[in-house]
């Protein structure tokens, strides 16, 4: 989900908020998985709650309502043309952290699926053997050595932490050029794109609501093994560390 | 690897419900062979689930029931509940760690049981397996919709228990459930202390959380 963002407020917030960020992520430390660093935790429920409820009364019912109206495959084809969109952003990525070959087929699979997948709205390369990648600008900053500091949840953006925001703000900014757009006009596409995505996981959110005991720790969780997980390209063998998995009698 | 004429569906995020129910029910099922390996553990339990799934005669409530009745023939719980507190395990008296068990396994239980409902011919199937240090054993497996949209993949962690190979760990797409619950819980102990821990289970546990109507989608 890339929710739209305004740009020159960005830029401005953004390079004091690194600052403030630069002095936390020093002091950040490792965190080992099940117990994530999260120093800031009380603005983070606060905002946490803020989403929670911007969720549950407008967003949840909308994306409930979309969900009503648009056939399941109509939802997947919207996200495909969102994800075709963005493939660029992830080749340039991918060059960024010396991936060629997978900047290639990303370059590849954008060609197909523009052309004979309908301008996206269908994954042809997918069917024809291209892999999808998922790269974005704060998995770049991960593979170049940069920290991801402290869990941060912003408000309308939800989980992240100071290296997604910059990434995040990075990518933001490249998609808005790559159109060459007006915000003005990016604003009805993301709405939709929002709407969309966020019908596409009413089960799977509903579920982990009621999965947990702590929401909040239970999304932190997710997020943070997320992150892990797409840095490392999905690799295996680099999952919890044999401690994790050790009982202590 | 086929795809379907709609493959490779291209969410950030997955419908997990679903797929959460399956990979726990996988684990649920029929005779357990003394020496299986690790694979036919997972196969044979895979197959076993299926059948009861999709056994028309059976209600709802019935399956749940029969899924729980042999859930604990595939997961060592007290192995997932002594890994899900980690070093907050001791600071629960004998007495506290049954509760948190038996509270545990019930929230296990309420949560994902109830999703039998929401079973839609998908199908399990093991891709691969890797030997883990300490003796552990991971068992790959994908979970194919058929009414499209990426396949979901779901490892198991399984430890060999006497002769036995049982399940401690359930990754859904990269994502334990054992570190995900270990966060939840390390933070409720280390604020209030275990009894509020049990205390919360039990709580959400009796209000059982029933399906809210109209909830949820095509899926």
């Amino acid at each position: 989900m890339r929710p739209a963002f305004p740009l020159g407020g960005v830029a401005r917030i953004g390079c004091v908020a690194c600052l403030w960020f630069a002095v936390h992520i020093c002091l950040g430390r490792g965190a080992a998985l099940g117990q994530e660093y999260d120093p800031w935790q009380p603005f983070n429920r606060a905002m946490f709650a803020f989403n929670d409820a911007l969720d549950t009364y407008a967003l949840e019912p909308v994306a409930k309502a979309w969900d009503r109206i648009v056939p399941e495959r109509v939802e997947q084809s919207i996200a495909n043309l969102f994800q075709n969109v963005y493939t660029p952003i992830v080749a340039v990525n991918n060059l960024l952290q010396g991936k060629p070959r997978d900047a290639a087929e990303d370059v590849a699979r954008f060609m197909a699926n523009s052309t004979f997948g309908l301008v996206g709205l269908f994954d042809v390369a997918s069917c024809w053997g291209l892999a999808k990648h998922d790269e974005d600008f704060g998995q770049t900053l991960a593979v170049w050595g940069v920290p991801a500091g402290p869990y941060l949840v912003l408000p309308f953006v939800g989980p992240s932490s100071p290296r997604d925001v910059v990434g995040y703000a990075v990518d933001s900014i490249a998609t808005v050029y790559w159109f060459f757009a007006d915000i003005r006009f990016t604003v009805g596409p993301q709405t939709i794109q929002v709407v969309n995505s966020r019908a596409q996981v009413l089960d799977a959110v509903r579920e982990l609501k009621s999965a947990s005991v702590d929401y909040y720790a239970a999304v932190r969780n997710a997020y943070v093994q997320r992150r892990a997980r797409q840095i490392r390209d999905q690799q295996e063998g680099t999952g919890p560390d044999e401690d994790f998995y050790r009982i202590e009698e | 690897m086929k795809y379907g004429s709609n493959a490779a569906a291209c969410v950030t995020l997955r419908p997990r419900g679903v797929c959460l129910f399956l990979a726990l029910g996988l684990l649920y099922g029929a005779t357990a062979k003394a020496d299986a390996t690790p694979r036919e553990v997972i196969e044979q339990t895979a197959d076993a689930v299926l059948a009861v799934l999709q056994d028309s005669t059976l209600t709802g409530e019935q399956k749940r029931q029969r899924i729980e009745d042999i859930a604990s023939t595939r997961f060592d719980f007290d192995t997932v509940a002594k890994l899900v507190l980690a070093r907050n395990w001791r600071q629960l008296s004998p007495e506290q760690q049954t509760r948190f068990k038996e509270e545990f396994r019930k929230h296990l239980s309420l949560t994902y049981g109830r999703n039998v409902d929401q079973y839609n011919n998908e199908r399990a199937e093991v891709t691969g397996e890797r030997p883990e240090a300490g003796g552990d054993w991971t068992v790959k497996t994908r979970i194919v919709r058929p009414q499209g949209g990426e396949p979901i993949r779901v490892d198991y962690r399984l430890r060999k228990f006497g002769e036995q190979w049982k399940v401690i760990d359930v990754i859904i797409e990269g994502t334990s459930l054992v570190a995900n619950f270990r966060s939840q819980f390390q933070e409720i102990v280390s604020r209030e202390g275990p009894e509020k821990l049990i205390q919360l289970l039990q709580e959400k546990n009796a209000r059982g959380e029933p399906l809210g109507q109209g909830a949820g989608s095509k899926s």
